[in-house]
């Protein structure tokens, strides 16, 4: 069955992540002189105005900064997800990211539970960085 | 040099608002306009400054209203007309700008469209946050009030005290959208979720409509037809930062500097604040903007809001006309004319002062905020 979602609209600055991402490779740049790893995606770093940039590959681990519960659906392909939940992830390396949480209940969703990245194939072209909370040997949370 | 009690708002601007349809947003930004510069007893040939929102996409079959189109239809060539007007937050200090630096005399600043009828304000969609299914501000506010619940106490339990409280006021304005809908406890804990943790009573109004103001030297006020009301202080603080990245989310906001910055220029504290005109988007909006400005600690505001403190008969009244959650949806210029109107004492029933069983006011403190509490704006207005 064909995508209904919107997909991602990479640009010039962005289309390294989404490549990133189609490897399941979570990618951010990383300013060579100050050391500090930045999303959005852009020329120069924020806190020293360098341009020597390289792009590193995240642990994908992290834990949720904040999220929220969808209960109506404002793009009809959203429809059968309700409720779902998009949150904004603090990942280890520091970059904050919007994605969803997946695979557990809307409920048991608290701010910095510990999550990690899954890969949703969503296409030929895309793949997208979702979240898992990750579950201890022990079977908690 | 500072700009305290320079200037002053002298004319205020309203058009038939709520649901108002076969209007085009211009026809509210002209009629808003005119109305404006006639209640301040001017005529078009005195406004030589025009500042206009411009942002939203136009209903289908409409031009994009530009500052240039709504100055032609009202007659007007200023020699001052902005086109960058995406952020509402400066237009005030656009405004102050031009009158300090003797470019105008006389500047008038709007705001208006007809989101409801054309069922469009908020469907602007950022592709690569609907890729997860991320849609519009609430739910980016529900986010940073679901980062609050984390950091202090906060919660429904809070946010029914606002969204009940400024809908007794609104009870009481005739041009409310909620006038005649009162609300209880129990209507805003049936109240269906949008974006948990917000209901749809957390959530501000989409309505048609417009609102405009006139503002000028106090030297000039003088000779008009209302009491000027006196512009003692304004401060604004954009920790600008992408969604993803803010830091502001359960505070400090940008209302922490531009709060001090314009209590700082009026030269005065809380305690001289009579009422307060709050840009509530959203009711953890008007919680955060008062916990920034120092009003309660973070997470005492629970007990600060009970029993009524906002509403009518209140300790310190907040959106005295039922704000954007009950009233109507103007940007800043709901909470700014909303303290301007007060001030020169043409509320109705709603009057701050015995009527209300309320301080009658001297002064009120009022905010804009935008982005997701990244863009703050505030000003603190007097009575002449
Ligand atoms: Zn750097």
């Amino acid at each position: 069955m064909a995508y209904k979602k919107p997909l991602p609209q990479p640009n010039a600055d962005t289309r390294p992540f989404w490549d990133g991402c189609k490897q399941h490779q979570l990618r951010f740049q990383k300013c060579r002189d100050c050391q500090y790893i930045r999303w959005p995606p852009s020329i120069i770093c924020p806190l020293c105005y360098s341009q020597d940039t390289e792009w590193i590959v995240a642990s994908g681990k992290g834990k949720i900064y904040t999220f929220t519960v969808y209960h109506q659906a404002f793009h009809k392909s959203f429809e059968n997800d309700l409720p779902y939940v998009t949150a904004i992830v603090e990942l280890e390396e520091g970059p904050r990211l919007l994605s969803n949480i997946v695979g557990c209940s809307p409920e048991e969703v608290r701010c910095d539970m510990p999550v990690e990245v899954i890969w949703e194939d969503i296409n030929e072209e895309f793949t997208l960085p979702k979240f898992k909370v990750i579950t201890k040997p022990n079977g908690d949370s | 040099m500072s700009l305290k009690d320079k200037y002053a708002i002298v004319g205020i601007g309203y058009t038939h608002q709520g649901r108002v349809p076969a209007r085009t947003a211009l026809s509210f930004y002209v009629e808003a306009c005119a109305n404006a510069i006639k209640d301040a007893g001017l005529g078009r040939e005195d406004i030589d400054g025009l500042i206009c929102y411009r942002h939203f996409q136009p209903a289908p079959g409409e031009r994009e209203v530009t500052p240039y189109i709504t100055a032609q239809r009202l007659g007007l060539a200023p020699k001052y007309l902005s086109q960058e007007a995406n952020c509402a937050r400066s237009h005030l200090h656009h405004a102050l700008g031009v009158l300090e630096a003797g470019l105008c005399n006389y500047v008038v600043i709007a705001y208006a469209d007809n989101a409801l009828s054309s069922q469009r304000m908020f469907d602007e969609i950022d592709p690569n946050k609907a890729v997860f299914g991320q849609f519009g501000y609430p739910a980016e506010y529900a986010m940073a009030a679901q980062r609050a619940m984390h950091t202090f106490r906060t919660g429904p339990e809070t946010w029914k005290e606002i969204a009940v409280g400024q809908r007794k006021w609104a009870n009481l304005n005739p041009s409310a959208y909620f006038c005649d809908r009162p609300l209880t406890y129990e209507d805003y804990y049936r109240s269906r979720w949008v974006v948990e943790p917000f209901r749809t009573v957390d959530v501000c109004l989409i309505n048609d409509g417009g609102r405009a103001y006139v503002v000028t030297s106090v030297e000039r006020a003088r000779d008009l037809r209302h009491r000027p009301v006196v512009i003692m202080g304004i401060g604004q603080h954009n920790p600008s930062s992408y969604i993803d990245q803010s830091t502001c989310m359960a505070g400090p906001s940008g209302a922490k500097v531009a709060g001090e910055t314009a209590f700082s220029m009026a030269e005065i504290t809380l305690g001289d604040i009579d009422a307060c005109e709050i840009y509530d988007c959203f009711t953890y909006t008007v919680e955060i903007t008062l916990q920034d400005y120092g009003f309660f600690e973070p997470g005492e505001g629970q007990d600060w809001f009970k029993d009524g403190a906002i509403g009518p008969g209140g300790s310190l009244p907040v959106n005295t006309s039922g704000g954007q959650l009950s009233e109507a949806y103007f940007m800043g210029l709901t909470p700014l004319t909303e303290a301007a109107m007060q001030l020169m004492g043409r509320c109705g029933d709603r009057q701050l002062g015995p009527k209300t069983n309320t301080k009658e006011p001297e002064i009120v403190l009022c905010s804009d905020n935008g982005a997701t509490l990244q863009t703050h704006c505030c000003t603190i207005l007097r009575r002449f």
